[in-house]
């Protein structure tokens, strides 16, 4: 009973004071006369304001009796169909002129945050793959038997976590990237790969060698391969060990991706920059932007809490 | 107990030698045959490299000189297969070594799934089998951690006898054991005795070894010091047996 009401006192304690955090957000806006306009924002998350559909070339507009409107080009070829509209501008007969708007339609589309945003999460989600792919090889290597295996795995952590990610994105997009042709968007995943394999790398080492060694000679004593005791035996209870830490490692890939916007990716970050200058709202847009990573990177986490409550069945 | 030796050796070893890494020599000229169908107890004082010695017969330890031969295969040879030569050697270890995220059923399963490939329904009814062999079937679907040290080394055991080794090394599979749960162990090994199984024993258990041994060794800071029945060695005057003897007992 006591110890029930002081967590009852705690909750309410904790809520009186985010209250008051975040009043104190709201008057230290008004102390510097800043003039909220959340509503500003909205259409740059997801634009709902009717689309104009534009002329493709010089022509005539035709409505047809059943209302479909189409565009006659004057120097022949087929003509623009429109297959949908809400709402006409041109009316049959017009002269219309490439670039014209002929009609309107409702509907809504992604704004820049929202693809801002969606660029952010395909970044972390590719890099995700392949620095796991990239950690698990280099893990093993790390605790393989041969000598120049290890030196590699060794160079490569080494030079990776002493080198600031920064940097990286740079050299990949200004020397790997121009070596090997590739587009801004495929450099940036390379780096961020690159860069948390590293780190994945270690953990990976790390639970590998908190498997006890008895482990692997029970599976060797029972005829398996290296390679097989490896995937069967002692990797599965390798990463089980160490998903808390992979959790933290790919929440750190998700906010660092947002220093590719520094090779004009266009992810949340870059995305709230521009929509800053545009909507005249950065309290607003910046808030908004920390809730979205906040929004990722917590469901990855509850993702990974999810995985590790399965994996918790032989505990 | 006396029971009829095929004369057919299994297992041979000749002048093994081996000397760690760190200079430590733990095996000196050991030589034994072990015969199809034997039991063969090792005791020993701590650190005569009784382990060491089992773990050479299936190649989890190298060793520095000799040579060991398995069912006539040299296992120094560049064209063994040595995975294939611990499919035919089975191991069972003090701490069990139970594999913690399988259950015991997919312990025992696993190594005839992923080495020899074989079909899961047939394996599955095998395991099935080999538990209720060792009086595990009832607790096929727990993990290791839920059950009991003599539970977990009765898996273990029933996890050997899955790959249908030739011979199985038991390095004191009793030791890690609370003592009431000794004899439920030591039945298990009686059993594959009695069918036949071929068995080399490190263990402090004296009745184990008077009771099932064919032969009994006895190591000392690895040498092989002695080799006889059981009868003859429990009665043996030998002033280094007599002396460890002495200290267990
Ligand atoms: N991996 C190793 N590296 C170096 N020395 C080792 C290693 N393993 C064992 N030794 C040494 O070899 C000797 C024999 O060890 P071993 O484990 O075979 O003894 P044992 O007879 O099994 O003893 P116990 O009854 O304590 O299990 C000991 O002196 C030990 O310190
Ligand atoms: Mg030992």
């Amino acid at each position: 009973m006591q110890t029930s009401s002081r967590r009852w006192f705690g909750h309410g304690l904790y809520l009186v004071i985010m209250a008051a955090l975040i009043a104190g957000v709201y008057f230290s806006g008004q102390k510097i006369n800043y003039s909220w306009h959340w509503e500003r924002l909205w259409p740059y998350v997801i634009n709902t304001e009717p689309q104009d559909i534009i002329a493709q070339t010089d022509g005539t507009a035709v409505v047809s009796a059943s209302g479909q409107l189409s565009i006659t080009p004057d120097f022949g070829g087929s003509p623009q169909i429109v297959p949908e509209y809400d709402k006409l501008v041109a009316r049959d007969g017009d002269l219309i002129f490439q670039g014209d708007t002929i009609a309107r339609i409702e509907g809504w589309r992604f704004g820049p945050i929202a693809e801002g945003l969606w660029v952010t999460i395909k970044i972390s989600f590719l890099s995700l793959i392949f620095s796991i792919i990239l950690g698990v090889i280099f893990g093993l290597m790390r605790v393989a038997h041969g000598q120049v295996w290890r030196n590699l795995a060794v160079t490569y952590v080494e030079v990776i976590r002493g080198t600031p990610l920064l940097v990286q994105i740079f050299i990949v997009y200004f020397f790997i990237g121009t070596v090997f042709d590739l587009d801004r968007f495929t450099a940036g995943v390379a780096a961020l790969s690159i860069f948390t394999g590293a780190y994945v790398a270690e953990i990976v080492r790390g639970g590998i060698q908190s498997v006890p060694p008895g482990q692997m000679e029970a599976a060797r004593s029972l005829g398996m391969s290296y390679a097989k005791a490896m995937t069967y035996v002692v990797m599965p209870q390798a990463i089980k060990r160490t998903l808390p830490s992979l959790a933290g490692q790919f929440i750190n890939l998700i906010k660092d991706s947002s220093l590719v916007s520094v090779i004009s990716i266009t992810d949340l970050t870059k995305a709230g920059r521009e929509v800053v200058s545009g909507s005249f709202a950065p309290f607003e847009v910046w808030f908004t932007v920390a809730a979205l990573y906040l929004l990722v990177t917590g469901s990855l986490s509850w993702a990974i809490q999810r995985l590790e409550k399965r994996l918790a069945a032989s505990d | 107990m006396t029971k009829s030796i095929k004369q057919e050796v299994l297992i041979q070893a000749r002048d093994v030698d081996k000397v760690f890494e760190n200079g430590c020599h733990a095996l000196k000229n050991v030589s034994l045959d072990i015969h199809r169908g034997e039991v063969v107890v090792i005791i020993g004082p701590s650190g005569s490299g009784k382990s060491t010695f089992l773990r050479t017969l299936n190649q989890l330890e190298t060793i520095s000189s000799g040579r060991i031969e398995i069912d006539g295969v040299h296992l120094a040879d560049k064209s063994t297969d040595i995975n294939k030569l611990r499919e035919e050697v089975g191991m069972v270890f003090q701490s069990f070594n139970l594999f913690p995220h399988k259950t015991a059923l997919g312990n025992v399963m696993l190594a005839p799934l992923k080495v020899l490939k074989r079909d899961k329904a047939e394996v599955e009814q095998e395991a099935k089998d080999l538990l209720y062999r060792v009086g595990l079937h009832e607790r096929m679907g727990h993990y290791p951690s839920r059950l009991s040290g003599g539970q977990q080394q009765r898996v273990a055991i029933a996890r050997s006898l899955a790959m249908k080794p030739k011979a199985l090394l038991f390095d004191e599979p009793t030791s890690a054991l609370d003592p009431e749960m000794v004899g439920e162990v030591l039945d298990v090994m009686k059993g594959l005795a009695k069918e036949g199984m071929t068995m080399v024993v490190v263990t402090h258990e004296m009745g184990f070894a008077r009771e099932v041994a064919d032969r009994v060794v006895f190591m000392e800071e690895g040498e092989l010091v002695l080799e006889e029945s059981p009868e003859r060695f429990f009665n043996s005057e030998h002033p280094r047996l007599q002396r460890f003897l002495g200290q267990v007992l």
